[in-house]
């Protein structure tokens, strides 16, 4: 199975993100991948999350590859991608869309800011 | 005051040129076309019949307009002028200029008028050294247009020049011939847009609709002006600045996308004509009492982003505040780290200060109840990622050491932070209005969880801490000889003891002891911080002091109102009158509109501000500053319901009335009256 859809299904078992409770609406995903589209709904109503294949208007949509997305899984920007036109955003609620980046991660290897610190205090 | 270049802005897009309106990219200062954190010209320049044009009068008429009247440059001066033109250029969405040509004589002329024409679209991050650029530039010409472009994969950026009056269209420009009857003229509209995927105008295609056009700026500029407190007062300058500062924060309003119709300021231009969490939260703190929508919208802004991942190369950490955000080549590549970036350490306490300040003033409990996680992940971030030593301080150390600022408090610059001897401090540091900051959040944060998040046991963990934090900050930080707090703490525990205005913020935040206050306000005031006009950041006789050093010694409008703020609160009415009164006098140095920074000279040396060399200006919390000080004079404070006055007026300011304040009790009023000076 691929990172993206690893991801949505893995998303839709979380029921509730409190990352998103300032969220409510849904967002489609047209991921296209080998000429076809991957088509994800996300409902989202302060935090308790539904994900299905199927659905009816959305809010907000997110076009852009499976490539991309896979990419963004493994920590690249999904806002970088948008500035590269590699992803365009539709829809009335732009606000969606940045909320949902919050759950996406960040690059491998980060620490937390006092691992770093001893990490540079003992190479000192 | 004048640095001989011409500013337009509306948001992020703005045009800067040369006072003749040319434009003439130089390495040493943007000059230029921008939109979004990209050059889109970086040469216009006009000519008639092969001559450049000197200007005669330049009419600054609003933010977003001017004109400018020039003539083709002659080779004496005793020549009289037959031929000249003006230039009424206007930015809303897009960048316009009408151009008419004057024939004075009584004979038709013949001439060649030419506007040269050229786009490096540089991203402002490069824009000291434009070369090597990634991608590949292109030029069309069709339906009597020009068209510039860069691309970079599926990055694209284009400039489509077209005129109202058809000219002949090269690849360099736009050439017109034309003959004038006598005493005629000529004239052409010529439009400049920037075009982002698609060929759509660019603010269209990232934020999903155009920009303003002039006449809705104009519109929304009149119904900001009428809507804002009204101000009477002895001093001209001070209703002056008062002037300024209104139209000014106008001028920076930005719309991120996700605002909606909604606007932040930006935070200076030219260099930060972006989003800054810190510079929002300032200046949305300044102008509270008089446009609480800033604050509304900063609020909102900043929680969208606000920070759920650990991340190297953003600084980024669950709970944290951004620090700035861009939408250029370098951010899309992700060369730079703006998407956003998060490399500060004081917008997160002072996204919570924020909060507070403004339910304070405006009763908007919804929104206090709206955005209780966000402020709870805030004040986590406090504890969790901003201490980085474990020991109840708040550091800051960037683990992006390729492009993340050293130095993440106000004070940015890499030499910031020094000992007496000018020895720069060691990694982490712990500034000390870190440390104020966190201790206002920290009570500020239990006030709103006692009345609008249900949560006392919370309301009291926070209390506790505070008090905690105040009394081990006043142990670690109190330098004994000098009998003022530490600049910082550096990563040895050692106290880095320079005297810098610091001490002063340290005031508004409320962590100082009472009884040290006094020696506090003696320091602000004393010979080797005031100036004249103002605090210097960096006391004089500090080993790295230097008056015209951008932390190291100028003085910064914002830090003053802060501080005399600050002074108030602890009931040093007169001391922050003199600050007031010096900074408002500074102001007429520069029509009314503070610049970012000026030199920290002596006022009896210089006689008059000396401007920073590349100070931003308009800067928005410089913007600010003379709307906080008109609070700080007044005495201005909500308190439950009512709006509460203890006016400390300077002498020289005489008398001060402002009616209309809008607040949480509808609308009310203030006045003050300097007592006579006593002999």
């Amino acid at each position: 199975m691929n990172p993206t859809t690893r991801f949505f299904e893995a998303l839709g078992q979380r029921g509730h993100e409190p990352l998103l409770e300032e969220a409510t609406g849904t967002i489609r995903f047209d991921l296209t991948h080998e000429h076809r589209v991957d088509r994800w709904f996300v409902a989202i109503e302060r935090g308790d999350l539904r994900v299905s294949r199927e659905g009816g208007e959305a809010d907000s949509v997110i076009h852009t590859s499976r490539t991309t997305f896979d990419r963004a899984l493994a920590g690249q920007s999904l806002y970088a991608a948008w500035l590269r036109n590699e992803l365009t955003i539709e829809g009335r609620n732009r606000s969606l869309p940045r909320l949902f980046t919050r759950l996406m991660p960040g690059r491998p290897g980060a620490r937390h800011p006092r691992d770093f610190r001893r990490e540079r205090r003992s190479a000192a | 005051m004048s640095d001989g270049l011409i500013r337009l802005l509306d948001g992020n897009t703005f045009v800067v040129s040369e006072e003749t309106g040319d434009i003439d990219a130089s390495p040493t200062f943007p000059t230029g076309f921008f939109s979004f954190d990209t050059r889109f010209l970086s040469k216009w320049i006009l000519s008639i019949n092969d001559q450049r044009v000197n200007v005669l009068t330049i009419e600054e008429i609003e933010y977003f307009e001017s004109r400018f009247v020039v003539v083709p440059t002659l080779p004496t001066s005793r020549l009289d002028v037959s031929v000249s033109a003006i230039r009424e250029r206007c930015i809303g969405g897009s960048f316009t200029e009408r151009l008419t040509v004057i024939n004075h004589e009584p004979e038709p002329v013949d001439l060649r008028i030419r506007i040269d024409v050229e786009s490096d679209f540089a991203d402002l991050f490069e824009i000291k050294d434009v070369r090597n650029k990634k991608g590949t530039y292109y030029t069309r010409m069709d339906g009597g247009c020009l068209l510039l472009g860069y691309q970079r994969e599926g990055f694209r950026r284009e400039t489509l020049v077209s005129s109202t009056v058809p000219g002949r269209i090269d690849e360099r420009g736009l050439t017109y011939h034309v003959r004038i009857g006598p005493r005629g003229q000529w004239i052409t509209d010529l439009h400049v847009r920037a075009l982002g995927l698609g060929g759509r105008d660019l603010r269209e295609s990232l934020e999903g609709r155009p920009g303003r056009t002039k006449e809705q700026i104009r519109q929304d500029l009149d119904d900001r002006l009428a809507a804002a407190p009204r101000l009477t007062c002895d001093s001209p300058t001070l209703a002056m600045a008062y002037r300024r500062s209104l139209a000014d924060l106008h001028a920076l309003r930005f719309s991120p996308l996700t605002a909606g119709v909604h606007a932040v300021p930006a935070a200076g231009l030219p260099w930060f004509m972006a989003i800054f969490g810190r510079d929002s939260i300032f200046a949305s703190i300044q102008a509270l009492p008089f446009a609480s929508d800033f604050a509304a919208t900063t609020l909102r802004m900043l929680t969208l982003r606000q920070g759920a991942v650990l991340d190297d190369f953003r600084e980024e950490e669950p709970g944290k505040i951004l620090h700035e955000m861009r939408y250029g080549e370098t951010a899309g590549f992700e060369e730079q780290p703006h998407l956003p970036y998060y490399g500060s350490a004081d917008s997160t306490p002072l996204y919570v200060i924020l909060l507070d300040e403004y339910e304070r003033w405006t009763g908007d409990a919804a929104a206090v109840r709206l955005l209780e996680r966000s402020a709870r992940a805030a004040l986590d971030w406090i504890d969790e990622y901003g201490d980085i030593m474990g020991d109840g301080y708040v550091w800051y150390q960037r683990r992006n050491e390729r492009n993340g600022l050293e130095n993440q408090c106000w004070k940015d610059s890499w030499d910031s932070i020094s000992f007496r001897d000018g020895r720069l401090a060691s990694l982490p540091r712990a500034t000390c209005e870190l440390q104020g900051y966190a201790y206002d959040a920290k009570i500020r944060g239990a006030r709103l969880a006692r009345e609008f998040w249900n949560d006392p046991a919370y309301a009291d963990r926070l209390e506790r801490e505070a008090a905690e934090l105040k009394q081990r900050f006043n142990r670690d930080f109190w330098i004994s000889d000098g009998e003022y707090y530490a600049l910082a703490l550096d990563g040895d525990g050692r106290q880095v003891d320079a005297l810098s205005s610091n001490i002063g913020h340290l005031l508004w935040s409320g962590i100082v002891e009472e009884s040290r206050a006094g020696k506090i306000a003696e320091h602000l005031l004393g010979p080797r911080l005031y100036s004249g006009w103002g605090v210097r950041t960096l006391a004089t006789g500090e080993g790295r002091y230097n008056p015209i050093g951008y932390h190291v010694g100028t003085i910064w409008p914002f830090d003053n109102a802060f501080i005399a703020w600050g002074l108030r609160r602890y009931g040093f009415d007169q001391e922050a009158g003199r600050i007031a009164e010096g900074i408002i006098e500074a102001a007429e140095y520069f029509d009314g509109r503070l610049p970012e920074a000026f030199g920290g000279y002596d006022r009896t040396l210089t006689r008059y501000p000396v401007l920073y060399p590349t100070a931003c200006s308009p800067q928005a919390w410089s913007t600010g500053t003379p709307l906080l000080l008109l609070r700080t004079m007044l005495g201005m404070e909500p308190r439950g319901e009512y709006l509460v006055t203890r006016p400390a007026v300077p002498a020289s300011m005489g008398r001060i009335e402002l009616l209309h304040i809008p607040g949480r009790w509808g609308r009310a009023s203030a006045f003050g009256r300097a007592r006579p000076e006593r002999r």
